[in-house]
């Protein structure tokens, strides 16, 4: 049998890999514990009694299983309708991020013009500037256009992030510039060179990016907040908010708010797990 | 794992899903057109309005238009459900008033709502919002001054410290008093009672204070034992009480009317050094005030300084016997007012007249007393006290004897612009005292300091 120089040096890794495991397993399951134990916590407390969740020492386990602690934040707030409207401007804006952070990374990446690094060093500069600074200015604008208390408002002047453009710059660096030069070879013009050859490639970044993207929307409490007075434009931050404030030694009902409130955004991740998973794997990969 | 996904993914959506189906609120929102926080509330608390109907609200008709007024409010849980029935209240017996209520978040999410608003013209025509003198008295707006001077407003009948509360730069009235505050030394009365601790001399001075939280940590303290004896969630609102009560101002104004910070001096280092043993002594746990509420409701720690409105918001919600004192004092018994003030933020005169028949409705001796009653804030008329409500309240429960009883000695400090930053120096100054990283008084020039630096900037 002849030997294969491909087989022997795995075969010595998958043994070195074995006698680390256990060390490898018990970090991973002691991280995993800390990583679930806000979690569980939250789960249990929405299932709690007032009387429970004050309880010391702590009741893990609740005594009773109140149901009635999520049917009460329906009382208290018009949750289905910030549920609603949380779910539309979340998910518009993160459309229209990602679309516009695509085509703005990849023009740095990939495209030569005139006054690029100046717009990029602009574009990284925004980052160090507060959202407190330009509150103001950005609602005398939206004002200005008739858009207080309309999705419009809440929804465009979020829409421009130099953050996920940068995180997609990064990452549509690394495709080889012989690809794209290949697929211009071959008569794609710059827009087929992006959707046939950069996007296909970046599947990873862009679910990163997108889950990035769709939590920092989803979360968006004072912006919406400023631009909506009336109910039927408010979201669920504000909702969660409301029963926050004095309200809170109803720790039982915030819970289950927080639990109904963050379902979205586990489907978002189950839906992005497998690129994400596969962008982090293959960010080790190239170093 | 393809599919597992597919379950996973459909249990989550069940998941949220089905709270709603169980509830038969949720059908109600599907069906109807969807209702405020307030509005939503406001089912709920009618009941509790019709228990005990606030005074009839105004039914006259004067010949006039019909206003609507936009009115935010800066309250939730039960002070807010309170606020929106009264409010209620008064739309419905009310044909030429109508109201547009909305929740306008926090104190300081509504601060940067009024403001924006104010810039583009799209302000409140009412709100009830913490600092409010900064928006009407500093925009030079004192129409609040002159309309409590009518007669059937009864201005004398409100307590002098409440008013002082309402000025801007003592300009003069600018606001009227509605949700305000002191601060309560409440304490676990189960677990002094099971220390063998008798809380019927309660202590006075701050030194008595002191050496009763000695002797509970002696008791109840230890190695391994995460109890602290007091603690104090608003740092800096207790800190201001306490400089007052041993004879030192915290702000003045110069003969041009300039701010002046003053707490820098042998009176104020004193207050500082006494913090400062709180902490050294394990008496008060360094820089845990966020955490102190949870603390004394878990059981971990015997008293708290907080706000009166724990009163409802407490009320039943801990495991243990609620008790209350009176704050302990220095020299003089003094304490801080805090909380909310009603605003009138319109220009148009016949909104400002309709406004005004809602906050004069809203801080009725009777209505006022209701409101106090449900929400631990703070009578703001005199003759509230002998509303017979108060006195069942007053002879059934000693928190509210105790809250009421400091009405006697409370202050307030006239409204400048940078009166928040104003705590937040003192907030970080006490954090870097308990921390030891200063001397008691380079920690209080500084922030003297960095506080008069702001006021000369504008």
């Amino acid at each position: 049998m002849s030997k294969n120089p491909d087989i022997q040096p795995m075969r010595i890794r998958r043994k070195r890999l074995n006698g680390y495991q256990w060390y490898v397993f018990v970090m991973l399951t002691i991280g995993a514990v800390f990583m679930l134990f806000p979690f569980v916590w939250m789960i249990l407390s929405a299932f709690k009694t007032k009387a429970d969740v004050y309880a010391y020492p702590p009741r893990w386990i609740p005594s009773s299983w109140q149901w009635q602690n999520f049917t009460k934040v329906f009382e208290m707030i018009p949750f289905w309708r910030y549920y609603f409207n949380s779910i539309v401007t979340s998910v518009i804006e993160t459309v229209l991020q990602i679309v516009i952070s695509i085509f703005a990374a990849y023009s740095i990446t990939k495209l030569r013009y005139p006054g690029k690094k100046l717009f990029l060093a602009f574009m990284r500069s925004s980052l160090f500037v507060p959202m407190v600074v330009t509150m103001i200015p950005m609602y005398l604008l939206v004002a200005s256009l008739g858009w207080l208390d309309t999705y419009a408002g809440i929804i465009f002047p979020q829409v421009t992030t130099a953050f996920t453009t940068l995180l997609l710059m990064s990452y549509f660096d690394s495709i080889p510039k012989d690809l794209v030069d290949s697929a211009k070879l071959d008569g794609c013009g710059y827009f087929r060179v992006l959707t046939r050859v950069v996007v296909p490639n970046a599947k990873g970044a862009i679910s990163t990016a997108t889950l990035f993207s769709f939590l920092g929307n989803w979360k968006s409490y004072t912006w919406p907040l400023i631009v909506t007075t009336k109910t039927e434009y408010r979201t669920l931050p504000i909702g969660l908010k409301y029963l926050m404030q004095e309200s809170s030694s109803e720790y039982q009902v915030m819970m289950a708010a927080s639990l109904m409130a963050i379902l979205p955004v586990l489907i978002i991740f189950i839906f992005c797990e497998k690129q994400l998973v596969r962008s982090i794997t293959l960010t080790g990969m190239k170093s | 794992m393809k599919h597992m996904k597919k379950v996973i993914a459909f249990l989550l959506v069940a998941l949220l899903l089905l709270p709603g189906c169980v509830s038969q609120y949720a059908n109600k929102v599907d069906k109807e057109p969807t209702p405020a926080p307030a509005q939503q509330t406001e089912t709920k608390t009618e009941t509790k309005a019709e228990e005990k109907p606030a005074a009839a609200a105004p039914t006259e008709a004067p010949a006039r238009e019909k206003q609507t007024l936009q009115v935010w409010y800066a309250v939730s849980g039960t002070s807010g459900d309170k606020f929106v029935a009264m409010s209620k209240a008064f739309d419905e017996g009310n044909d030429l008033v109508d109201l547009e209520l909305s929740y306008s978040g926090g104190s300081a999410d509504t601060a940067t709502k009024v403001s924006a608003a104010l810039l583009t013209n799209t302000q409140p025509d009412v709100a009830l919002m913490y600092a409010g003198p900064l928006y009407t008295g500093g925009r030079n707006d004192y129409t609040m001054g002159e309309l409590v001077k009518r007669a059937e407003f009864d201005v004398d009948d409100i307590f002098p410290g409440m008013l002082d509360y309402c000025t801007y730069m003592g300009q003069g009235i600018c606001a009227v008093p509605f949700g305000i505050s002191t601060q309560v030394m409440y304490y676990n009365k189960t677990l002094l009672e099971n220390a063998g601790v008798d809380m019927t001399n309660p202590p006075k001075t701050w030194q008595e204070f002191y050496t009763l939280c000695e002797d509970l940590l002696t008791k109840l303290g230890g190695e391994g034992k995460d109890f602290t004896a007091f603690d104090v969630s608003d740092a800096p609102w207790l800190f201001k009480s306490m400089l007052k009560q041993n004879g030192c101002e915290i702000v003045v104004q110069d003969e041009n009317g300039k701010i002046k910070p003053v707490y820098n001096n042998e009176a104020a280092l004193e207050v500082t050094d006494f913090w400062y043993s709180l902490v050294t002594s394990g008496i008060m746990a360094a820089g845990e005030h966020d955490n102190a509420e949870n603390r004394f409701l878990s059981g971990n720690c015997a008293f708290i300084a907080a706000t009166s409105n724990r009163i409802s918001r407490w009320k039943g919600a801990t495991e243990f016997e609620l008790g209350a004192i009176e704050m302990p004092y220095f020299k003089e018994q003094s304490l801080a007012l805090g909380g909310n003030v009603m605003v009138i933020l319109t220009d148009d005169p016949q909104k400002v007249e309709a406004a005004w028949e809602y906050v004069s409705y809203l801080t009725t001796a009777e209505n006022n007393a209701q409101f106090a009653l449900a929400t631990g804030y703070l009578p703001i008329r005199k003759s509230e006290l002998t509303n017979p409500d108060i006195q069942k309240a007053l002879s059934e429960n000693a928190l509210y004897s105790i809250a009421f009883k400091q009405l006697d000695y409370t202050f307030a400090y006239t409204h400048f612009e940078q009166m928040g930053t104003m705590d937040s120096l003192i907030r970080n100054m006490l954090n870097k005292l308990e921390k030891n990283r200063g001397t008691s008084q380079d920690l209080l020039d500084k922030a003297v300091k960095d506080l008069q630096s702001e006021i000369d900037e504008g």
